[in-house]
C-alpha cells in the first residue's frame, strides 16, 4: 500500500555559491517531503523556451532544472557489453549523487514491469552463513584474501567479508568492478559515518548513534590493522595500503549491499549482494520498484511495482530497510529522513490519545503495520500528512477499546501532556531546527558526513515538531 | 495561507462532485472508524502551504462530511490482436498466404518457450550511444568519473592524480570506449567526383530511369554455342541408355498403379503413360467422392423402402412381399413387428448369402465391379508372395489352400464323433443291440457267426478277385477314412458308397463304375474278360 503523500523527486537546497560550483553529492541520496516547517523551497529554474522552436535549433539543456545531468555514457555501456539491460530508465547524476529516472510514461498495470537486469556476473555476492560461496566465484583458492574472509565472523562481519571481496576486486584485471569503481562515491563523497570525524559525530546529537558508529569506526580499523599489518604479502597489501580505503570500503559494502534471498542451482541461500546498477536506485518509504531474482537465468530483476503509474521523469526508487528509525538508516546507509514513518519517540508518562479517532481524523487507514494515507476518503489537498504523521500515529501512546467513545476533555488533557512531553525533548536538543537549518545553508562546501550528521539531527527534530502539530489538529478535530 | 483557507472553505461547500448516494454518510460528531483501504494518489509536486490554525477552521470542520471511497477500476486493457503483417489472404486460394512465401510466420509471444521473451527483449535493447570523455581508473581511483568529483578534482587541482589521470588517458582511451565509437575514424572518404567521369551512357541511362537494355553492352559477353543435352545441367531428356539397375524405375505407388490399370482397361482417361500427381489426387478425390455418394445413396434406400426391403436383396428364398404396407398388414394380422419378421426373414438365408452379405470372406469377391489388377499389377504395389518369390513356383490360382472347412473356426473337433470314428463309443443303440445279442444268442450264434466268418466264398476267380481286391481297398480306403475322419464327417457319402460292396453280391456295371476309384480299378484282370 503507498502512502500518499506529496513527495518531490529530489529536493535540493540551492545555495547560491560563490564559486558557482556543485559539490555536493551525497550518495545515496534520497527523497523525502517538502513539507518541513522551514522556508526551503525548491527553486525551480525555470528553462527558457525559445519563443519559436521551429526556427531555431533545439538546444540541448546542460544543466536542466533539477541539476540533473544524464550519467557518463559509458556507465551504462559497460554494463550493456556484459548483458545488463536498462528498460526505459536511465541513470542521471545529481548534485546529491547518482539516481535512476524513468525516461517514459509506465502505465499502471497488472504485472510488474521490469526495468532493469543485472546478470549474476556483475555482482559481488558472498552466502550470509557459512560456509561462504562467493558468486562469482573470484577468489582463487590459495590467494590469502581467502584466508582472511575465513577469519571473519560469520554472524556480525558480512560487511568486512564483501569490502575485502571489493578490494579484490578492484585489483583483479578484467573485473566488471574496475570500471564500475569509477561510479561509486568515493571518499569524499560518501556520506556514511563510518568516514565521519569526531566532531561530525558530535554534530548528531545523538550519542547512542553516536557511540554507535565510533564502534563501527574501531572494528573496521581493528580489521585492518589485524589483516593488513606490516608483513602481509603484497597481494594483500596493495588491496588497501590505507585503513582509510579499507573503512571506504566498508563503508561502500554497508551501504550498497542488498540482502536477498537467492537462488542458485539447487541451493537457496541468503546472500549479501554488491549489485552494480541497482545500487545506484534511491530510498524511499512509498518505492517505485523492487528487487526480483529471476533464477531461470540468474537475473538480478529491478521491476516497478505493478499497478503503479510512473510518469516520466520520475525517479525509481527501493525501499532500503523496512521499519527501521531513522537511526538505523543513518548507521546504516548514511542518511535520514525527516518522513520516516517508522520513527519511533520514547514517550514516558501515562498520557494516551484515542487510536481510532487519530486515525481517522488524518485518514489514515490499514493496518498498524501497514498505516497509510487514505486519500480518497478526503478529498482535498492536505498536504500536511506525510510518513512523518503515520510514524506518530505509530510511536504515540495510544489506547483503543472497542466502541468505547473517547471523552474530548480527557483527550484533550492527554493531547496537552504529550505535547509538553515533546517539546521537553525539542529543548534538550542544543540546537533548535531553526538553527540547524541555517546552519546547513549557511555552509560552503560541508563535509559529507558533516552535512548527514547536521541533516540528520534536523529531521529528528522535525519530527518531533511535527508530531506536535498533528496532535493540534487532532485537539481541533476530535470534536465534530 | 490563503489557498489554505480556501480549501477548507471548499471543502465545506464544494461537495457537488462528492457522491452521497453511497451508503454510509453519517453526520454523528463521532468519527466512526471506518478504515478502508484501497490505493490512492496523491498530487506531487504541490507547493507546500503554511497550515495555520484558525476559527474558520473550527467552523469548518464541524460541518465537514464524511466522504465514502469510490472505487475506479482501472479500465480493462483488451490486448490488442496483433496485426497480421506476416500473413494476407490470397487472391487466388483464398487461403491464408505467408507474405515472405518461405514459411508460416512466427507464432507470437504467447507461444514462446519459457524465457525467449526476455532474451528478446534484452537483444533488442538499443545499445547506448554516446561517448565518454573520462576514462577508467581501474580501481585505483573509485568515484573518478563522477561529474562533481570531477569538478572538485579540477577546484582541488591535485596534481598527482591529474597528471596520472592524463597519462592514462590516451593509453586507455581506446579502450574505453568500446568498439561502435572506433570504427568511424576508421572509415576512408571516398571521393565521388571520380566515378561521375567514369559513368557510361549506359549507367547514365540506369541512373536517370531512361529506357536501358538488359546488360551493359559493353560488358555483354555474346552468347556461346548451346551446350549439349548431357552437358546441361538439368538434363530433362531421358537418357537414352537402358537403365542399368532395376533400382532405376518407377517407383510404384498405390495410387498410380491403380490409375494406370484403370487407364489400360479403359476406365478412366489419363494425359499421358502414367499418371501425374495431379491426376492422382483428382481420381482419388473423385473415388473418394464416389464411394461417399454410393455409401449415402445405400443408406438413403435402406430409410426409403425399410430394413426388410433392403435386406431381402441377400435372402433369396424370401418371396413374399416387402413393401411397408405389406408389413404393416402383416403386423396387424399377426403382431409380428418389423424386427420379428426381419427376424423371421433372416432365418431363411443361406450362409453364403450371409458371407456375402457381410463382405467378410475373402473368397468371395465383394463387389463385381472391383477393378481387378494384373498380377504384376498387384505385386507391384503389395509385392508377390513372400515364402515363393520366383515366378517358376505356380500355383493354381482358385485352388483354395488350406480350407479347413466351414467350421474351421471351431478347430475343436466334435469329440462324440472322433470317439464314435475310433470305436471308443459307441451308440446308445448300438449298445443294446450288442446287449441284446449277449443275452440271447450268447452261446449258439458264436459259433455260426465264427463258422460263417470263416467260410470263404469260393466263387468264380473274378469274383474273387474282384472281392479280394475290393476287400484290400476297401480295406485301405476305410483305413484312409479313419485317418482323416474329418473328412469323413464332412462327406457323409464316403461311408456309404464304400460299405455297400460288402452287403451286394456281385454288382451291376453302374455300381461297379461308381465304386471303382478310378478307370485303373478295370484295368486288372483285363485281359481275362473278354
Amino acid at each position: 500500500m503507498a502512502i500518499s503523500v506529496p513527495l518531490h523527486q529530489l529536493t535540493y537546497s540551492f545555495f547560491s555559491n560563490p564559486q558557482g560550483q556543485w559539490k555536493w553529492c551525497a550518495k545515496p541520496s534520497y527523497s523525502f517531503s517538502n513539507n518541513s516547517q522551514n522556508n526551503i523551497r525548491a527553486i525551480k529554474a525555470s528553462v527558457e523556451t525559445p519563443p519559436f522552436p521551429l526556427f531555431q535549433n533545439p538546444k540541448l539543456e546542460e544543466t536542466p532544472a533539477d541539476g540533473l545531468e544524464p550519467a557518463d555514457p559509458d556507465f551504462y555501456k559497460i554494463g550493456y557489453v556484459r548483458s545488463m539491460r536498462a528498460y526505459g530508465v536511465e541513470f542521471k547524476e545529481g548534485p546529491d549523487g547518482f539516481g535512476v529516472f524513468a525516461s517514459k510514461d509506465i502505465e499502471p498495470r497488472r504485472r510488474a514491469r521490469l526495468v532493469m537486469q543485472i546478470p549474476l556476473e556483475l555482482m559481488l555476492t558472498i552466502r550470509q552463513k557459512l560456509p561462504w560461496m562467493f558468486f562469482p566465484d573470484i577468489v582463487p583458492l590459495g590467494h590469502p584474501i581467502f584466508d582472511i574472509i575465513n577469519s571473519t565472523d560469520p554472524e556480525t562481519d558480512w560487511d568486512l567479508r564483501l569490502a575485502c571481496l571489493l578490494l579484490y576486486a578492484f585489483d583483479q584485471d578484467d573485473n566488471f568492478w574496475q570500471l564500475y569503481g569509477d561510479f561509486l562515491p568515493n571518499a569524499d563523497e560518501c556520506t556514511s559515518l563510518l568516514l565521519a570525524t569526531e566532531e561530525d559525530l558530535m554534530e548528531l546529537q545523538d550519542p547512542n548513534l553516536a557511540s554507535t558508529m565510533r564502534e563501527q569506526q574501531k572494528r573496521a580499523r581493528e580489521f585492518w590493522e589485524k589483516n593488513w599489518h606490516s608483513g602481509v604479502p603484497l597481494k594483500i597489501k596493495r588491496l588497501a595500503h590505507d585503513p582509510e580505503r579499507f573503512i571506504w570500503a566498508v563503508s561502500i559494502a554497508q551501504s550498497r549491499c542488498i540482502n536477498m534471498q537467492v537462488r542458485i542451482g539447487a541451493l537457496v541461500q541468503d546472500a549479501n549482494m554488491l549489485i552494480p546498477y541497482a545500487d545506484m536506485l534511491n530510498h524511499s518509504f512509498q518505492p517505485n520498484c523492487f528487487f526480483h531474482w529471476r533464477f531461470k537465468d540468474r537475473m538480478l530483476e529491478v521491476m516497478v511495482n505493478a499497478g503503479q503509474h510512473v510518469r516520466r521523469g520520475e525517479e525509481m526508487t527501493v525501499n532500503y530497510m523496512h521499519g527501521q528509525m531513522n537511526d538505523m538508516l543513518m548507521q546504516r546507509y548514511g542518511f535520514s529522513s525527516p518522513v520516516n514513518p517508522w520513527n519511533v519517540i520514547q514517550f514516558s508518562g501515562d498520557a494516551r490519545i484515542h487510536l481510532d479517532s487519530f486515525l481517522s481524523v488524518f485518514n489514515i487507514s490499514g493496518l498498524p503495520e501497514e498505516y497509510y494515507h487514505n486519500s480518497k476518503i478526503s478529498s482535498d489537498e492536505e498536504s500536511f500528512i506525510d510518513g512523518a504523521v503515520i510514524a506518530a500515529a505509530r510511536t504515540l501512546p495510544t489506547w483503543s477499546d472497542g466502541d468505547v467513545p473517547l471523552v474530548p476533555s480527557i483527550e484533550r488533557k492527554a493531547v496537552k501532556e504529550l505535547q509538553e512531553e515533546c517539546r521537553q525533548m525539542l529543548a534538550e536538543f542544543p540546537t533548535t531546527s531553526k538553527q540547524d537549518q541555517k546552519m546547513l545553508d549557511s555552509m560552503k562546501e560541508p563535509r559529507r558526513t558533516l552535512e548527514a550528521a547536521i541533516k540528520y539531527r534536523l529531521h529528528r527534530k522535525l519530527f518531533i515538531d511535527k508530531v506536535i502539530k498533528a496532535l493540534d489538529i487532532y485537539q481541533d478535530r476530535i470534536l465534530f | 495561507m490563503a489557498t489554505l483557507s480556501a480549501a477548507w472553505m471548499y471543502q465545506d461547500r464544494g461537495l457537488g462532485p462528492v457522491d452521497y448516494s453511497d451508503d454510509f454518510i453519517t453526520r454523528k460528531p463521532n468519527f466512526n472508524r471506518f478504515q478502508t483501504s484501497f490505493l490512492g494518489s496523491f498530487p506531487t509536486g504541490i507547493l507546500q502551504t503554511r497550515f495555520r490554525l484558525n476559527n474558520l477552521l473550527r467552523r469548518t470542520s464541524s460541518v465537514r462530511r464524511i466522504k465514502c471511497e469510490k472505487n475506479d477500476e482501472l479500465p480493462e486493457y483488451v490486448s490488442v490482436e496483433r496485426p497480421p503483417y506476416y500473413s494476407y489472404f490470397d487472391s487466388a486460394s483464398g487461403q491464408l498466404e505467408p507474405a515472405s512465401g518461405a514459411r508460416a510466420s512466427i507464432p507470437g509471444e504467447e507461444y514462446w518457450p519459457e524465457g525467449t521473451a526476455s532474451r528478446v527483449r534484452a537483444a533488442r535493447a538499443p545499445e547506448p550511444t554516446g561517448e565518454s570523455t573520462g576514462s577508467p581508473s581501474y580501481g585505483k581511483h573509485p568515484g573518478s568519473r563522477r561529474k562533481k568529483y570531477k569538478a572538485s578534482v579540477r577546484a582541488r587541482s591535485s596534481e598527482v592524480s591529474v597528471e596520472s589521470s592524463a597519462s592514462l588517458e590516451p593509453e586507455v582511451s581506446e579502450d574505453a570506449t568500446e568498439d561502435p565509437k572506433e570504427s568511424s575514424s576508421e572509415y576512408v572518404v571516398y571521393e565521388t567526383e571520380s566515378k561521375a567521369e567514369g559513368e557510361t551512357e549506359y549507367e547514365l541511362d540506369k541512373k536517370l530511369g531512361r529506357p536501358h537494355p538488359f546488360i551493359d553492352p559493353k560488358v555483354r559477353k555474346p552468347i556461346e554455342e548451346p551446350l549439349s543435352s548431357e552437358e546441361l545441367w538439368w538434363n530433362w531428356r531421358k537418357s537414352d541408355k537402358e537403365q542399368w539397375s532395376r533400382w532405376q524405375r518407377r517407383r510404384p505407388d498405390v495410387e498410380t498403379v491403380f490409375l494406370k490399370a484403370m487407364a489400360e482397361t479403359g476406365q478412366i482417361k489419363l494425359y499421358g503413360e502414367h499418371p501425374t500427381l495431379t491426376e492422382t489426387a483428382l481420381y482419388r478425390a473423385r473415388r473418394h467422392l464416389f464411394k461417399e455418394e454410393r455409401l449415402k445413396a445405400e443408406q438413403e434406400r435402406l430409410e426409403r423402402i425399410g430394413p426388410i426391403a433392403y435386406y431381402s436383396e441377400w435372402v433369396k428364398a424370401w418371396k413374399r412381399d416387402t413393401s411397408r404396407e405389406a408389413i404393416q398388414k402383416h403386423y396387424e394380422e399377426t403382431g409380428e413387428d418389423e424386427n420379428t419378421q426381419l427376424i423371421e426373414m433372416f432365418c431363411h438365408q443361406t450362409d453364403r448369402e450371409y458371407r456375402i452379405m457381410m463382405g467378410n470372406d475373402i473368397r468371395i469377391k465383394r463387389d463385381p465391379l472391383a477393378m481387378r489388377l494384373q498380377e504384376d499389377q498387384i505385386k507391384q504395389i503389395w509385392g508377390g508372395d513372400p515364402v515363393y518369390p520366383t515366378v517358376n513356383y505356380i500355383q493354381d490360382p482358385d485352388e483354395v489352400i488350406d480350407y479347413r472347412g466351414p467350421d474351421f473356426h471351431e478347430p475343436t473337433p466334435n469329440m462324440l464323433d472322433y470317439l464314435k470314428e475310433h470305436g471308443k463309443v459307441i451308440s446308445r443303440e448300438e449298445l443294446e443291440e450288442i446287449l441284446a445279442k449277449e443275452k440271447t444268442e450268447e452261446v449258439e450264434m458264436t459259433d455260426m457267426d465264427e463258422a460263417m466268418a470263416q467260410a470263404v466264398d469260393i466263387g468264380e476267380k473274378d469274383e474273387e478277385g474282384e472281392d479280394s481286391d475290393l476287400d484290400a481297398d476297401a480295406d485301405d480306403e476305410e483305413e484312409k477314412i479313419t485317418r482323416n475322419w474329418s473328412v469323413l464327417k464332412s462327406t457323409p457319402q464316403l461311408q456309404k458308397s464304400k460299405a455297400k460292396p460288402k452287403k451286394d453280391g456281385p454288382m451291376s456295371l453302374e455300381e461297379a463304375v461308381d465304386d471303382s476309384e478310378n478307370l485303373t480299378d478295370f484295368l486288372l484282370d483285363f485281359d481275362e474278360e473278354d
